[in-house]
């Protein structure tokens, strides 16, 4: 019973304590490599692309629906309250800006680009790849894992401002087919409750969120067990540990940005 | 250019049809067999039990956040009061169903799909077929069904958790009390919103099913193929839950208006 708690305790805690580790050496060989000046550019270029160019047209397409929902739910809640809507595009420009856009963007880019590295790096670590990397003398956490943290970083800022966008241009097509509103009526009245900083806390979430995905998925990308399950785990967990963090990140960043 | 996205959205409506018409193919196999109820009870047990510290986690979260956002909102108006009715009617609606069964996904859906894919990979579903029984009856089916009930009963507990989450928050740092927070609920939350809930709840359980099922059986090329293949599953199922949820919110307006308007219930 006792050891069983005990075993248990230092699983959860063991936990937490790699993923630092793992983020200390991050920081480390990013600075040696910015340092020497051996930034490896070209890999982070190619990084941004497949991570970035690829998941956008998902990304745009999921952010878009959102934003129709979101008009429509608005609008039906105002004329609950205050018996009218005029005031749906501020309301939902605000929770877009806050809340959607940052946490859908990253929700999508777990699963898109989470489970992508985890099941990669695991499938690199089961054939033997990563030892192949060791004897030419390539640090593999210096190749594989610092440029894809860069660009999963920068994408996952990019795009969440990106997707505001397209989803503003969302809500105001479903305002104009549904609600009544002109284009002109939606933009004028859209920022009414949303100000600079709101932006910058959109930026800060993102950037927080683009560490955290690539942080978790080349963790178990690393740690996946031998054969086609270990990949299967690996994938699986980066999708799932993402997607929790990302909400509780949210809830701590909101928390700390908003209401103190 | 203009090639790419033809071709693009042409193979997801494929893989829409196909996930469909495999979707229908098992719950064929369903209503022709059944499903033994041990196996049935396992499957939940390994999908659904194991989840549920996840989903109350999130939905607590979920719930906390939406009251922060809605609060900050408020809060310009002095119209605190509605706090507890908004922000339970947002989460119940739709916040809480799409943010849930995002983790859903990942949790129950990716398992599935590791697991078959596992399976497939290592030619146990053709040692099976050897076996002269059929791989749909005995391996997917129960998992199908345990997916379809698990994450349904999943989803309304994490909704239930939100509301909770929702009246923590803002007890302890909103300022509004949590018997003004509760009694506030009902005005504006009414059957139909709980309906919305829950029907959105049932619909992304079967498309969590659906999808993860699909993918995991069709999975090719041994242990790439199978990390490609949670990936891609995750992907479809977080775009299809995304869709459903327009499609329903539309849907059960429309017949609210239907049923308030014109036959004035």
């Amino acid at each position: 019973m006792v050891t069983a708690i005990g075993a248990h305790t230092l699983r959860i805690l063991s936990h937490p304590v790699e993923i630092a580790y793992f983020f200390t050496q991050f920081l480390k060989l990013l600075a040696r490599q910015l340092g020497t000046g051996r930034f490896r550019f070209r890999q982070t270029v190619d990084q941004l692309y497949s991570v970035g160019v690829e998941s956008a047209g998902v990304i745009f397409f999921s952010i878009g629906v959102v934003s129709l929902i979101l008009v429509l739910e608005f609008s039906f809640h105002m004329k609950l309250v205050l018996h009218q809507d005029s005031l749906v595009p501020a309301f939902s420009t605000v929770l877009l800006i806050r809340e959607l856009g940052p946490v859908v963007t990253a929700l999508l880019l777990v699963s898109r680009v989470g489970a992508g590295l985890a099941a990669e790096i695991a499938t690199m670590k089961i054939t033997d790849q990563i030892d192949a990397l060791r004897l030419l003398s390539i640090e593999p956490f210096d190749y594989l894992v610092v440029p894809r943290w860069i660009a999963v970083w920068l994408a996952a800022v990019l795009l969440t401002i990106l997707s505001i966008g397209v989803a503003i241009l969302g809500g105001a097509t479903i305002a104009a087919i549904k609600l009544g509103y002109g284009f002109g009526e939606y933009f004028n009245s859209m920022f009414t409750f949303s100000h600079f900083s709101d932006l910058i806390g959109c930026i800060i979430k993102a950037s927080v969120f683009g560490n955290l995905l690539p942080l978790i998925a080349c963790y178990h990308g690393f740690k996946a067990k031998p054969g086609s399950e270990g990949v299967g785990m690996a994938a699986t967990s980066a999708v799932v540990e993402g997607s929790i963090v990302v909400i509780l990140a949210d809830f701590v960043v909101t928390y700390l940005f908003y209401t103190l | 250019m203009m090639a790419v996205l033809r071709n693009s959205a042409w193979s997801t409506i494929g893989e829409l049809g196909k996930t469909t018409m495999f979707g229908c193919e098992v719950v064929g196999n369903l209503l022709r067999y059944g499903t033994p109820f041990r196996g049935l009870l396992l499957q939940m047990y390994v999908v659904g039990v194991r989840s549920i510290s996840t989903t109350v986690f999130t939905g607590f979260f979920v719930g906390a956040i939406m009251a922060i956002q809605i609060h900050l909102q408020l809060r310009d108006f002095g119209a605190q009061a509605f706090l507890g009715g908004l922000s339970a009617s947002v989460t119940l609606r739709n916040v809480g169903p799409l943010l849930i069964a995002f983790i859903l996904s990942g949790k129950v859906g990716a398992y599935t799909t590791a697991e078959l894919g596992t399976m497939q990979v290592t030619d146990q579903i053709s040692a099976i077929r050897c076996l002269g029984m059929d791989p749909i009856r005995y391996l997917v089916a129960p998992r199908f069904l345990a997916v379809v009930v698990s994450s349904f009963l999943l989803l309304v507990i994490g909704l239930m958790t939100a509301i909770g989450g929702g009246a923590l928050i803002a007890a302890l740092d909103l300022g509004v009390n949590t018997l003004n927070y509760v009694q506030n609920i009902p005005t504006i939350v009414t059957g139909w919103s709980i309906l919305t809930g829950v029907a959105k709840s049932f619909v992304f359980g079967v498309i969590i099913a659906a999808v993860s099922c699909y993918r995991g059986y069709t999975t090719r090329n041994g242990a790439s193929g199978v990390g490609e293949n949670v990936k891609s599953a995750s992907v479809q199922t977080l775009v299809t839950i995304i869709i459903a949820d327009f499609a329903l919110s539309n849907w059960i307006g429309g017949l609210m208006d239907f049923c308030t308007e014109v036959l004035g219930w």
